[in-house]
């Protein structure tokens, strides 16, 4: 299940860039999952423990890996902490929601992310809320920005 | 400051091209498009000038700010266009919109955060998108990267069976006129940041949206997200006053000449959104007239015949042309 809390938080880490570069293992670059997530986000592929090929940039470090993919990496690996998710665009949507089903997270928004058109199912913390749809999603998220 | 420039950072992989036309503006969009990037450039230029090996092209300097002492450096920063990536939630403050309210400088911010504190444009919320041109000197093809605005000012292409308008006051009153003649519903949100709620409320089959645009971009992505649920329409401009400066009621050889490029008149220092300059403007070109203007009330003259279609025409040009509004003759 994945649960949103809409709107400023205490305790979230906000600035996941910075936090990433800081807690990155290299082991993280091995998971298949984080190599699907990086290669569906950033257009990048994975070639060694600390080297990414990426389409724009050439090679690169996992530090400069888009705001986004470290942000869905930190919730991949870490689902006690919550992270700021602003700091993804729509294209990271189906990644918080495909890994959800396995095992529940927890992510920060405060921007109305679009999930999608397909059916899903979010938790929404703030008012204890379950949404099905952006139809619904849309009809609450915003009275909590 | 005032004026729109254009600007240009580039390195040997990337190159961004943009110009901007106002004290703030604000990039979103898609992870991974860039913007980060262009923030890190920047501020490697500022750092390290020439010898970073980034090019910045632009009339003013370009400048970037963070961290936790961001207030005292950004009293240090004067005539340039400070760039801001995500990630500092300093942007959002109340301590931060009081710091650039008579600020000389402009700010392009990357957040997809809604920065309710800020009167930004919805003109001035952009995406960036990427291309890229084959160089065979290079083993990586460069990108280059451009700003294209997330939002519309207005495509109104059916007629709508409820209008909400943004403000309560002279603005309301003139929509409320017309909408009385169309037979359609019409009703005050009573502020920008009621909009999201009373749309949402609003049993109505088909929604116009009307609000002063040039402050709406803070409310424009929850108000948006509603077209998920609702039949919703918006209609944008600038502001009201600047429908009625648009429309050549006001006599002033000057106004036409402000409209057509308003960065060049409008301080940033003394006008936090373009809105507050534009109802200056007619305040000041319509004192003594019959058409006096007063923003909390609508003098009735501008709902006379030929006052009111000159208005409507204005709205005719700024929108899509099969719009409601030529519904009926106007009279």
């Amino acid at each position: 299940m994945l649960n949103v809390y809409y709107g400023k938080m205490q305790d979230v880490i906000y600035n996941t860039s910075v936090y990433f570069s800081n807690v990155f293992q290299k082991t993280w670059l091995d998971d298949e999952y984080v190599r699907k997530m990086i290669k569906s986000v950033d257009k990048s592929e994975v070639i060694g423990d600390y080297l990414i090929k990426s389409k724009a940039l050439g090679m690169i470090a996992p530090t400069q890996l888009s705001g986004g993919v470290k942000t869905l990496i930190l919730t991949y690996f870490k689902p006690d902490i919550i992270f700021n998710a602003t700091t993804c665009g729509d294209n990271c949507a189906r990644w918080f929601l495909d890994m959800a089903k396995k095992e529940d997270r927890t992510i920060n928004l405060r921007h109305i992310m679009d999930f999608g058109d397909k059916d899903f199912e979010i938790h929404i913390l703030n008012n204890d809320m379950f949404v099905h749809s952006m139809k619904e999603l849309v009809l609450v998220a915003g009275d909590f920005l | 400051m005032r004026g729109s420039y254009s600007v240009v950072v580039s390195n040997n992989l990337m190159q961004f091209k943009f110009t901007v036309n106002r004290n703030i503006t604000i990039l979103r969009g898609d992870s991974a498009t860039g913007k980060s990037r262009l923030v890190e450039l920047v501020r490697e230029y500022s750092l390290n000038g020439n010898s970073s090996g980034v090019t910045i092209s632009c009339d003013v300097g370009c400048t970037t700010l963070a961290g936790i002492r961001w207030q005292n450096e950004i009293k240090e920063i004067k005539n340039s266009i400070i760039f801001i990536d995500e990630g500092f939630d300093f942007i959002s403050s109340e301590e931060f919109a009081r710091a650039i309210r008579n600020s000389d400088n402009y700010y392009v911010i990357a957040t997809r955060e809604s920065l309710f504190n800020l009167p930004y444009s919805i003109m001035e919320v952009y995406g960036l998108k990427n291309k890229t041109r084959k160089s065979k000197y290079q083993v990586y093809d460069r990108i280059y990267s451009e700003f294209y605005p997330l939002y519309d000012d207005g495509i109104i292409t059916n007629k709508p069976d409820a209008v909400i308008v943004e403000d309560s006051n002279a603005g309301y009153e003139f929509f409320k006129a017309i909408c009385q003649k169309e037979g359609i519903m019409c009703i005050s949100a009573k502020g920008k940041t009621n909009v999201y709620k009373t749309v949402k409320d609003c049993e109505c089959g088909i929604i116009l949206v009307v609000a002063d645009g040039a402050a709406f971009g803070s409310e424009m992505e929850r108000a948006i997200s509603l077209r998920k649920a609702k039949n919703l329409l918006f209609f944008l401009p600038e502001s009201f006053e600047w429908l009625i400066l648009k429309s050549g009621l006001i006599d002033g050889s000057e106004i036409q000449d402000v409209l057509a490029h308003p960065y060049d008149f409008i301080d940033s220092e003394k006008y936090f959104s373009w809105e507050r300059f534009f109802t200056r403007l007619l305040t000041d070109c319509s004192k003594d007239t019959y058409l006096q203007y007063k923003k909390d009330r609508l003098n009735k003259h501008y709902l006379n015949k030929k006052e009111m279609k000159a208005i409507r025409e204005a709205i005719d040009s700024t929108v899509d042309r099969d719009n409601w509004l030529h519904i009926g003759d106007g009279n």
